[in-house]
Order: structure tokens, then sequence, then C-alpha cells
């Protein structure tokens, strides 16, 4: 525990440039604003309670080797540097590359102008891009999340083979069991000897 | 030989089909007819041929799709899925036809009545077709995926014979059971115009749509007397809608079984992971794996030892909680009270037992976010009027020096002792001092 | 009343409920004719919840090959399996959107069924059958919450076994700790850990599912013996038979709501509805997520929890459930009038308060 501390201290020590290493509230507030959903810091860090602590993803738990790949991140005021910060998840990760510590930075006055900057990425590949996630407060690394209808739409596209042979295969089931119905319809008739009328049924 | 078997023989082949169905249709219009053998025998040939034009109908659409439009059938067979429909389809209109085939040589061979309106070609034509279904489904058996590779192979040649540019290298390789198929195809072509096959011509489309009819000359009076008895409605028209509906469940069931059975291949014979997937699989069960046993780590300590260490007094907030588990392993909070000694509360919630979160408002109080009640960090009290009706329970502490002496401890209730004497606490020296949970305090609460 | 006489009604009673004359394929299947009117549709509720209970049977045992019940694994479990088995996603899915359906059907089978006082005599034991198996599968609904083991699902088991305790406030002296226990039983311990885990693993997968085909089974052998309740005050004459007529519209009326299930499934993740923190593993030293709510077939039950005294609402609870079960006795010489309306009223206080209970709840309770 001790050791930890020290290296938490030590860390700030060193990292005078990368300011103090908390999560941004801004843009979960603003977020949970625009969309109505709960989000928490998962949104962007590696734990959901944000960078600081000791568990797993947090900084009390790095190792010398992730101490250097979190310098490495915290330098990365221009954008176009490859990160890969151990306190970030992949969406994180994306985000400085993308924009740039510096503009994240002065982001925090208008948060939801982020989505106009980040273009039309989509890292899990669910069909709606991360911008429009950061809006809906869905997850942008989770396939199986996103707003319930652009949902529906993506997968309607994407599965539309599926849907088609199933529409199909049902047309034909209906089909085949209307004309049984029919074919019971007049056996039934004809067990009678013709007594009623000949309406179809 | 390869020559005259793939070029020669298609174009004398096509030649004599439409030279000869000319000449037929000129001569005899009359014959062009499929000498139906409906009045000499009835049940084999219900049964027969019933199959054997709807296997032999599909069959042909297919040949003809993938012949027609290559391109867009190479595409779809991409889709897995749509492959696995195609081919059992497939397989299944082949087994129909060679079943109703089958019946019908039988049929042919054995009934007596037949065999006066039959004649040698007969024989050659349903040998000539049955071989042909039998040499076609060994095809679509030792060359699996004919739907797929027939698009780069006989299509292209078929084309190029169509457009009089003959070229033998797509066939050239195949195996020699395609060869055969191919083969046998034009030589049936050419029979076309001699033999009852020539019927192909008189019902095109309009037979899959026409209203029902039979040959009814010979049993008039029958279908009168049937349609009759049946309230007005032929019995062909019922058959037709029994014949209907099975089809219709037949092609459901076979769309169904062919989705759920790739759905479910799928899902049993699992997934092979990459590297870096199975890596982060891998990681994610050791850090549950590890959650878990941390936990259990301190149950174990809770039920060893008599005191248990929070925190050091210094670390303690007055505005922040700082987590901790008492010793029925139930979550709580650790405070810097104002008299700078430190706050230990239960966070599970009287309520419904939801954890209470760790930030203190400006009233001193904090939030238990399920049913909203605020509770008071000093008393543990709930606001008046929040779900909650208990208060939280306080728990006592002991603070220990470095040495390990306990210079004060307080209950549950908030009594206070000083073993060492109050002056054995420097007001200054506080922040260093730490703060446990004494098993002797928990009994009770 | 001499014991002699009582039994003689006993035995009367049950023969005209299960009369055994009637127990032959002949009877039960082939004369069968079911009603022709307007509310015939509703005739193909029950039904429509039996295709929904299978469809839960099997993709429920398909999600037992991948599932690993205990505190440690179970979400793990449950993540690879939507995420890397082929068409796990799917199945985890149809589970999802077919109990939901299940549950939807079962209350409007229950309602149509009153409204068209199908309990009358002989089928009250039919009517009860139905309202435990109505009890049961709000009891899978529960159970089978918890096993993703994810933060919404534990934290809802907490607060929905922590209402038992409250009972506790009503109880005099020695007894008031008594719900204390029974929910500790219940959950095998003094939190929600690994027994709850393991019980309400064996609970869903094997009690309830065992306990449910028993009375399934008696349900639809009631309901073949005494055929369709004529279900209106003046029956229109006209009758189908049940076999194969009703049962082919039955399997027409199965497979396109299968096909919608099936789409819908395909299309829509079930969790997509939720905020995705409360989808993170359980955290037991962590603090509770916010929005902790249960499903929303709950609702009818949980808005008044939060609006109204408890007391007030349990023994809401218990006049419901015994009145439910009572309903064949206490209605029996209503009209299908009087019963049509008090079903209208019910469906409408579900739809309201299913739909609005949030905005209800926050506009009482202010803003939160």
């Amino acid at each position: 525990m001790r050791a930890r501390l020290a290296t938490i201290s030590l860390t700030l020590a060193l990292l005078p440039l990368a300011g103090p290493a908390h999560a941004h509230p801004e843009f979960e507030k603003a977020i949970e604003a625009r969309s109505g959903r709960t989000i928490d810091c998962a949104f962007c860090h590696a734990h959901p309670d944000g960078p600081e602590g000791v568990h797993a993803g947090q900084i009390g738990a790095l190792s010398p080797a992730d101490m250097q790949a979190l310098n490495r991140a915290r330098t990365a005021f221009e954008p176009g540097t490859e990160v890969d910060s151990p306190i970030l998840n992949d969406f994180g990760d994306h985000l400085v590359t993308a924009l740039g510590k510096k503009r994240l930075v002065a982001l925090r006055q208008a948060p939801l102008k982020m989505v106009d900057e980040l273009g039309d990425s989509d890292l899990d590949g669910d069909g709606i891009s991360d911008a429009q996630e950061m809006l809906d407060g869905t997850h942008p690394l989770m396939r199986h999340h996103g707003a319930p209808w652009s949902l529906f739409v993506v997968n309607l596209q994407r599965s539309w083979f599926e849907i088609v042979m199933l529409i199909i295969a049902t047309f034909f089931g209906v089909y085949g069991i209307s004309h049984l119905l029919r074919w019971f319809g007049h056996e039934a008739r004809g067990a009678l000897g013709g007594e009623e009328d000949p309406k179809d049924g | 030989m390869d020559a005259f078997l793939y070029v020669g023989l298609p174009y004398l082949s096509l030649t004599i089909l439409v030279v000869g169905t000319i000449v037929r249709f000129r001569q005899a219009p009359f014959s062009v007819s499929s000498l139906s053998s409906q009045v000499l025998e009835r049940k084999k040939l219900a049964l027969g041929t019933v199959p054997w034009h709807l296997g032999i109908l599909v069959l042909l659409a297919g040949h003809l799709v993938a012949f027609l439009v290559p391109d867009i059938w190479r595409s779809l067979t991409a889709n897995h899925a749509f492959l696995l429909t195609v081919e059992v389809i497939g397989f299944a209109a082949a087994a129909m036809a060679a079943f109703g085939l089958g019946t019908l040589v039988y049929r042919r061979l054995v009934t007596a009545r037949l065999q006066a309106v039959t004649n040698r070609m007969d024989l050659v034509v349903l040998g000539l077709l049955l071989v042909q279904v039998l040499v076609g489904i060994s095809v679509a058996l030792s060359a699996r995926w004919g739907a797929q590779w027939s698009a780069g192979t006989t299509s292209p040649y078929l084309w190029s014979l169509l457009t009089f540019q003959p070229d033998l290298t797509y066939v050239a390789d195949l195996p020699p059971s395609v060869r055969l198929h191919l083969g046998l195809a034009w030589l049936t072509f050419a029979l076309i115009p001699f033999t009852r096959l020539i019927h192909g011509f008189s019902i095109p489309l309009g037979y899959l749509v026409r209203a029902p009819q039979q040959v009814i000359w010979a049993t008039r009076r029958r279908l009168a007397r049937d349609t009759a008895r049946a309230g007005g409605v032929s019995p062909e028209t019922s058959r037709r809608h029994f014949v209907k509906g099975l089809g219709g469940l037949f092609a459901a069931g076979v769309l169904m079984s062919v989705g759920v059975l790739d759905k479910l291949v799928g899902y049993f014979k699992g997934q092979r992971l990459e590297r870096s997937e199975q890596v982060d699989l891998l990681e994610k069960k050791l850090e549950r794996l590890r959650a878990t046993s941390e936990e259990q780590a301190l149950e174990l300590e809770r039920l060893e030892k008599d005191a248990i260490l929070v925190a050091q007094l210094g670390q303690l907030d007055p505005r922040q909680g700082r987590y901790f588990i008492d010793y029925q392993m139930r979550p709580a909070l650790a405070f810097k009270g104002a008299d700078q000694l430190p706050i230990l509360i239960s966070a599970k919630c009287t309520h419904l037992g939801c954890t209470v979160a760790s930030d203190v408002n400006d009233k001193g109080q904090i939030l238990c976010p399920c049913h909203i009640s605020y509770f008071d960090i000093k008393t543990g009290a709930p606001n008046p009027g929040a779900p909650a009706k208990a208060p939280l329970p306080r728990i006592g502490w002991l603070l220990k020096d470095t040495k390990g002496t306990v210079v004060m401890t307080q209950d549950g209730a908030g009594n206070r002792t000083w073993p060492e004497g109050e002056d054995a606490i420097a007001p200054d020296a506080l922040d260093g001092l730490q703060v446990w949970i004494a098993k002797r305090f928990e009994e009770g609460a | 009343m001499k014991p002699a006489t009582r039994t003689r009604r006993f035995v009367a009673f049950l023969a005209e409920r299960l009369p055994a004359e009637k127990m032959s394929l002949q009877a039960m299947v082939q004369k069968k004719e079911v009603p022709v009117h307007r509310w015939s549709w509703a005739y193909y509720l029950g039904g429509l919840a039996l295709f929904f209970f299978v469809i839960q049977i099997v993709t429920g045992l398909m999600m037992l090959f991948y599932y690993e019940p205990s505190v440690a694994t179970a979400h793990a479990s449950v993540e690879h399996l939507t995420n890397n088995v082929p068409g796990g996603a799917l199945i985890r899915n149809l589970h999802a959107w077919s109990s939901s359906a299940m549950i939807l059907s079962v209350m409007l089978h229950l309602l149509t069924t009153f409204a068209m006082k199908a309990f009358g005599r002989p089928r009250e034991l039919t009517w009860v059958s139905g309202v435990l198996l109505l009890f049961l599968v709000f009891g899978f609904g529960f159970t089978g919450y918890l096993l993703p083991w994810h933060q919404i699902a534990v934290n809802a088991t907490k607060v929905g076994l922590g209402s038992i305790e409250q009972f506790g406030e009503y109880l005099p002296g020695d007894l008031a700790d008594l719900p204390r226990q029974i929910r500790e039983t219940i959950q095998g311990g003094a939190t929600v850990g690994q027994a709850t885990l393991s019980r309400f693993y064996a609970i869903h997968v094997v009690v309830l599912p065992l306990i449910s085909l028993g009375l399934l089974g008696f349900h639809l052998l009631s309901v073949q013996l005494h055929g369709m309740s004529p279900g209106v005050d003046r029956p229109t004459g006209r009758t189908e038979k049940f076999f194969p007529l009703f049962i082919l519209k039955d399997l027409k009326v199965w497979g396109v709501v299968f096909l919608m299930l099936a789409v819908v499934a395909i299309c829509i993740p079930f969790d997509a509805f939720l905020d995705y923190p409360l989808g993170a593993p359980y955290n037991p030293l962590g603090s509770t997520p916010d929005g902790i709510k249960p499903e929303w077939y709950f609702f009818w039950m949980y808005y008044p929890l939060e609006l109204l005294p408890f007391w007030l609402v349990a023994g809401g609870m218990g006049v419901l459930q015994v009145g439910l079960l009572l309903v064949p006795r206490i209605f029996r010489g209503t009209s299908r009038k009087v019963l049509r309306t008090l079903a209208a009223a019910a469906a409408v206080y579900l739809i309201v308060i299913t739909l609005f209970g949030q905005a209800i709840y926050e506009m009482f309770s202010g803003g939160h």
C-alpha cells in the first residue's frame, strides 16, 4: 500500500505538465444531460471509477512499464500520436490520438463539441459512429450496446439475408397451412355429403 | 474426342433439336404431347410424376439461373447460408426427381396395361434421364458446392458455345462425372424432338398456374358424382390444396431447418478465437477470479483476526468517504470528523441493502441512489420522509499508534475510552495514527 | 355434515372437473370444437404462451452449455457467449425477448380468460392451475434476472429480497426477526452472494421448469377435457373443429409470431435498453450505480412499492394473490359485462403503470 502511494506521489511530482490525474466529469455530465442515460468513467477509462485508485486499470496498480506508457500518452499533445495508455480504454486512446491532449483539455469547456471533431470512426463496429454513441450515451466499445432503434436499422441491413429467408420460410409455411385448411374444409364437406353450402372455409 | 463431345455434339444436338421440333410441330402438331397414360394406371403415376416434375423443374431452374447470371449467382453463393440453402434445396429436388423417375420406370416395366403403349424410345428416354439424374447427384456429392464452382466453369463454357466462340479450356480439367453429365445433357437435347420429351415445349410456364385439369374422358361420370358428393367441389381441387399445403410446409421446413442447423452447428462448434481475443478473455477471467479471491481473503481475515486495519487517519477525508468491508462482509465508509477523529459507518442502506455512495453533500449527508435516502454521517440517521427508516449503524473503531498500542477506542454507540490516558495522543500526531475496526465492537451490531 | 357425505361431495366435485370418461384421444382431440365469435382471437393467447415457453426451454438449454454459475465466472461466461460464440448473442436475445413476450401473453391470457368468464364451472381447476403458472412465470423472471451477475441483476435482486425483510416492521416481538431469517434462508447467507447464485440457478433451471411442466400438463389436460369455454353470453352457434382446423391456425399464428420474434432478436439486443454501467460485472465493494430497476413486468408492483406505504402495497399484493386464486368462487355469479369492465380497468392500470410508471414516480417523489 505504502509503496503504491509512493509511486503515485512520485508520478505526480514527475509530471507537472500533465495536470491532475482525475477523470473528466465535464464530459460525463454533458453526455448524461444530452442522452438521458447514465454513464461512468469506463466510457473512456479502463476502470469505471476513473484513474485514481489502486485497482487494475488505475494509477495505483501500474507497473513501471505501464508508467512509461502513461507518460507517453500524457505527452501526446498534438493529434496523430498512437497511444496505448494503461488507464484508458481503446476509445480513450482513440480520443487522444484523434484530437490530441491539448484539444481534449480545451474541449472541457464545451464537451459536446467533441462530437463534430471525432469524424465517423466506429470502434466497436456496431454501425453507429462513436460520435453518435457519445450523443446517445451508449458505449462506443460494446458491439451490442447502442440506441435500440439505430441498432435495429443497422442490423436489419446487415442480416437482410437471414431475415429475407425467414420471411420466405414463414410465407411458405402460412401458404401451406392455408391450403391444408382449405383441403380439410373440402374433405369435411365431402364427408357430410355436400349438404352444406359450398363456401370456402 | 473432346472437341466432338463438347463442341461438335452440342451444335449438332441443338440443331437437331431446333429443326426436329419445327418439323414435328408443322407435320404432326397434335403429337406434341406427353401421351398421358393416366387412364391406364393412376396411383403409381401420381406417386412418380408429381415428385419427378417438381424436382426436375427446380433443378432445371437452378441450372438455368447459374448459366444466365453467373456473376450475380457467384456473389450470392459467397454467402454461406445462401449456398447451404441452395444446395439443400438442390439435393431435396434431386432426391425427389430420382425417386419419381424411379417410380415411373418401375411402373412402365411392371404394369401390364402399359406395355402396349410403351415403345423402345420411351424406355431409352426414361433410362437416360434416370442415369442423368444419378450422375448429377454424384457430381453434387463428389465435387461439393457445385452451385458455387459452376458459375466459374460450366457457365462460361456454355456462354462460349452460345456466342460461337467455343472454348474447351473451361471443361477440359473438370472431373469425369461432370463431363459425363454434360455429354448426356447434349444427347438428351438431341432426343427431344423424337420422344415424349417434346411435351416440355407444349406446357411451358402456364402449367404452373393453370386451372387444375386431368384426363377425364373415361371417368367423367364418376367425377361428376364425386363432385356432387363433395358439395360442388371437385376432388381434384381438394387434392390440389393438399399438395400445395404439403409443398408449402415442406419448403418452409427445408428453409427453417437449414437456417436452424446452420446456427446450431456454429453455436455448438464454438469459435476458434484469435490469439488476442483469447488473451483478452483470459485476462478478464483472471481479473474476476482475482477479485473473488480478494473478497474471500477479506472474509477469512475477518474470521481470523480480532482487529483489522482500515486506513491511516491522515488518509481519511471529511467530504469523501473511503470504502472498507466491515466484520459482516458488508460495505462500510470511513470519514474524518470535524474533531479530526474517524467516523465509521455502515454503507449498507437500511432500506433495501444497496450500497450508499461515498460523497458527502453540504448538509453532511451521504446518498443511497436506489431509493434516494440521505443519511447523516455523524448519526447515521436518514432524512425525514426517506424510504429508509432505520439509521445506518455506526461502527466502533480503535486508534493505534505506530508501535501498535491502542491509544483510543470508540464503540458503535459512541462511547470512548483512552486506555493510555487522554494525554497519550498528541493532536499533531493524530494523522499518523492507524484506524482499526475490532471484532468486539461488531458482535452486537 | 357427515364425513361420508363430505367425501362423497369431494369425489363428485373432482369427477366433474376431471371426467374420466372423457379421457380419450377421441373426446379430447377429435370431438373438441372451438367457438367462433368476436372474441375468438383470445383462444390463441394460451397457445402463444405455450409457444414462448417452448422457445424458453430450447434457448435456455442451449445457454446451459456455456453458462458458469459462479460469482467469479458467471458474468465472464455470459460475455463470452454474447461476444465470441457464433449465434450466442442471438440465442441469449431470443431468451430475453421471448421471456418478455411470454409474460405479456400470459398476462393477456389471464385478462381475456377473466373477461370471458372461462373460469366458470367446471373449469375452476383450470383457472387455479393457470394462476399458479402465472406465479411460476414471475418466479422464472425474478430468478433468471440474477444469473448474468451484473450490477443491475444483483442489486435488483437485493432490493427484491429486501422487501421481504420489511415485513419485520409490522410483526410483534420475536416475530419481527422472522422475515430477516426467511430472507437469509432464501439467499443462503447474510448478503446476496455465491450461495444465492447457486440457489437461484437451481431454481431457475431445474425446480421451476419441473413444476411448471407438471402444472402445464394438468392445465392443458383440463383445457382439452372441458373444451373451450363459450366465452360470450350469446354464442353464435358457429364452431370449428379443434383438430385439425384450430391447431393449424395456431401453427400459423406461431409461425408469424416467430418471424417477428426472430427479427427483433436479430436486430435489437435486449441489453441495449440498459445503461451500460448496469451491465458491468457486479462489484460487491463498490457503490450501487444509479437506475436500479426490475424488469418491466414487475413495474405494476414496483412503482406502487416506491410511492405508497409498504403495508398497503404488501397487503394489496396478498389480497390480489388470494383473490386471483379464488376468482372462480368470488365471481361465480358475475355477468360477463361486469367482468369485461374489470378486466379492461386492470389492463388500463397495467399499461399506464408500465409505460408511464417512471414519469408518475418522478412527479410524486419530486424530481427523483
